[in-house]
């Protein structure tokens, strides 16, 4: 299962390590990933394809939230290959 | 005026007046401010067990406890304290030393990067890369390590950092926190389901104490006379001779606890976190039981096990609004009627050392006022089955980490917290060997922490599950060459006695009780001797094994 996330980060030293090392320690596989950031901003958008066998989606947000520099997670959508699973 | 001197006024500002520590190259800027700076430096002879003497402060005293160390090894010896701090859930500020800033990188000597390297057993951590940001950083680290669930932090500390000349201080402003709003429709659906239940138990967790609940907790029990289980964290969060405890649940849990947790219809989780020693098989943990959980940390409530209810914050709020009477009479004489049925017996034959008598009596002719501290291994069990506890912040055990070497160390730091109080690290003649160096800081500082060796000549529970789910192939637990414990105390300066027959349990309690400074007293015990009851992994709660008292 597939799924997207959206985290939001403050711009600390260690903060996108930090994230995407506890993705994958929970059991989740980071499969594809695109950042950007807004002018101006103190805030990191990663915008992340996460894989899980089994392991629930709203779990690992919350652990992804209890990180410091995390401001926002949010599960966006279904990813097209667990779309065509659904079919 | 220093970083470092701006370290030590942030640290000075929270309130610290012990740090543990061992000094080295890249920390030097602090250990010379250290000098005259108000704030006790207790000097260990490991930094690990300045890590576990930390954690130990911080459990007895409730606020964080703080080590330091320097770059490198200082670090890297740290870690398994840290480590122990995070999945126990204790605040604990770790401060490290690091090459100057312009060096990082550079593979210099005595560098590692402990940020990367810790960045998975912190709730956060920092490199403090400008000296103006001394203050903020403490503060902000002071904040994360008390807040919410509580956790270890590390500041990074560069060399130029804290050798560098600091500007005027920057003042910290007081960061008001919002109280968490009650979910009052989980809170009533929580209701209905402890109205309407007919087999309720209570599941106490390390977070009743954790997060000061204690007492709310208590008056819940009192309210809804629900029977209580608990986890090894968890003892304490109802004295463990309360009439309604049914004992410690899971792997070495009581038998009592285990059936009555396999048949009940509603688990009231507070404060746990359904830990696989605690739950056995987790698809035939309690099957009938629907489940509230209550937790400070949203992360946990879902994890392994599905929760009816949610209910994520401050559990003293959560079980004020819940109190309530029930009408489960006829469930708590059937729990109750468990417990009498499955009671602990202490009339183990022959003329041995009966480990688990000696612990009971110790702590009840104490009242259970003693600090304990573990080790890891069969004697934690037993600790845990047999001695009363009173309050979770007696019982000092690494639950998470297990981590053997803590049980010493972790009872300076309680020393520390509350002098007033004595302090008893129950050991195992493996685990002892991890920080022996530590009877050193007994004698330097003299303090009157006692050590009850427990030795079976073998690292016993990993003898235990050689001998039961390894066809007796015992590989590489004998340790019958163990060095003479009561000379090597000696050695260090420490009072010692031995024992090895039940005649002398008596003289061996009261020394422990009254004797006036550091004594360690080496318990010979029989080396087949095992903890009962055991589930054995992979199997459901439902399934004990039960063997020979010895």
């Amino acid at each position: 299962m597939k799924r997207m996330i959206e985290l939001r980060l403050a711009r600390a030293e260690g903060a996108i390590v930090r994230t995407l090392g506890l993705i994958e320690r929970r059991g989740f596989t980071v499969t594809a990933i695109t950042t950007r950031s807004d002018a101006g901003s103190e805030t990191l958008v990663l915008r992340l394809e996460v894989a899980s066998e089994g392991r629930p989606f709203d779990v690992l947000l919350r652990q992804v939230l209890r990180l410091i520099d995390v401001r926002a997670a949010l599960l966006v959508e279904s990813s097209r290959s667990d779309a065509r699973a659904a079919c | 005026m220093k970083g470092a001197d701006v370290l030590l006024g942030a640290l000075r500002a929270k309130g610290v007046d012990t740090v543990f520590g061992y000094p080295g190259g890249a920390i030097m800027p602090v250990y010379d401010a250290l000098l005259g700076s108000g704030i006790r430096h207790v000097l260990v002879r490991h930094e690990q067990a300045a890590a576990f003497a930390a954690d130990g402060y911080a459990r007895v005293s409730g606020r964080p406890g703080v080590c330091i160390a320097t770059s490198g090894p200082g670090a890297t010896n740290l870690i398994t304290g840290i480590a122990n701090a995070y999945l126990d859930s204790v605040p604990m500020i770790a401060i490290t030393g690091q090459v100057a800033t312009p060096l990082m990188g550079t593979d210099a000597f005595q560098e590692v990067d402990i940020f990367g390297i810790t960045l998975p057993i912190v709730k956060h951590s920092y490199i403090a890369r400008h000296i103006e940001d001394l203050p903020r950083i403490v503060d902000e680290a002071w904040q994360i390590a008390t807040s919410g669930r509580p956790g270890p932090v590390l500041i990074d500390l560069p060399k130029n950092i804290a050798a560098g000349e600091a500007q005027a201080a920057r003042t910290v402003e007081p960061h008001p926190q919002a109280p968490r709003s009650l979910d009052m429709t989980a809170l009533g659906h929580a209701a209905a389901l402890i109205a309407t239940a007919q087999r309720p138990i209570l599941y106490a967790g390390g977070g009743i104490g954790i997060g000061g609940a204690l007492k709310t907790f208590r008056q819940f029990v009192l309210a809804t006379g629900i029977p209580v289980v608990s986890t090894l964290k968890g003892l304490g969060a109802v004295p463990t001779d309360h009439p309604l405890f049914l004992g410690m649940m899971g792997m070495h849990g009581t038998r009592a606890s285990n059936m009555a947790v396999q048949e009940s219809d509603l688990l009231i989780a507070v404060g746990a976190r359904f830990d696989d020693r605690a739950t056995g098989k987790l698809d035939g943990f309690a099957p009938h039981a629907r489940v509230i959980h209550l937790d400070i940390d949203p992360a946990e409530i879902g994890k392994l096990r599905y929760a009816d209810v949610a209910i994520a914050g401050e559990l003293c709020a959560s079980l004020e609004a819940l109190q309530m009477t029930t009408t489960i009479s006829a469930w708590r004489r059937h729990c109750l009627a468990l417990k009498a049925q499955h009671v602990w017996r202490y009339d183990a034959p022959g003329e041995g050392i009966y480990v688990p008598e000696l612990l009971r009596r110790l702590s009840v002719k104490a009242d259970g006022e003693l600090t304990l501290t573990c080790d890891v291994g069969q004697h934690q069990m037993w600790v845990a089955q047999h001695c009363l506890i009173r309050s979770p912040e007696r019982h000092l055990t690494s639950g998470g980490l297990g981590a053997m070497g803590y049980g010493l160390p972790a009872a300076i730091g309680a020393h520390y917290a509350d002098p007033t109080r004595t302090a008893v690290a129950v050991s195992g003649d493996g685990s002892i060997m991890i920080n022996i160096q530590e009877l050193a800081t007994l004698k330097r500082y003299g303090l009157p922490v006692k050590i009850l060796l427990i030795d079976n000549q073998a690292l016993g529970m990993v003898r235990q599950w050689q001998e039961l789910f390894f066809e007796r192939r015992f590989s590489e637990v004998d340790l019958s060459d163990n060095p003479d414990f009561v000379q090597v105390a000696r050695s260090f300066g420490i009072d010692a006695l031995g024992i090895d027959s039940r005649d002398q349990v008596d003289e061996a309690i009261d020394a422990l009780l009254n004797h006036p400074g550091a004594l360690l007293v080496h318990c010979r015990i029989d080396p087949a001797a095992n903890v009962w009851p055991l589930v054995p992994p992979g199997h459901t709660n439902a399934t004990m094994l039960e063997g020979a008292m010895l």
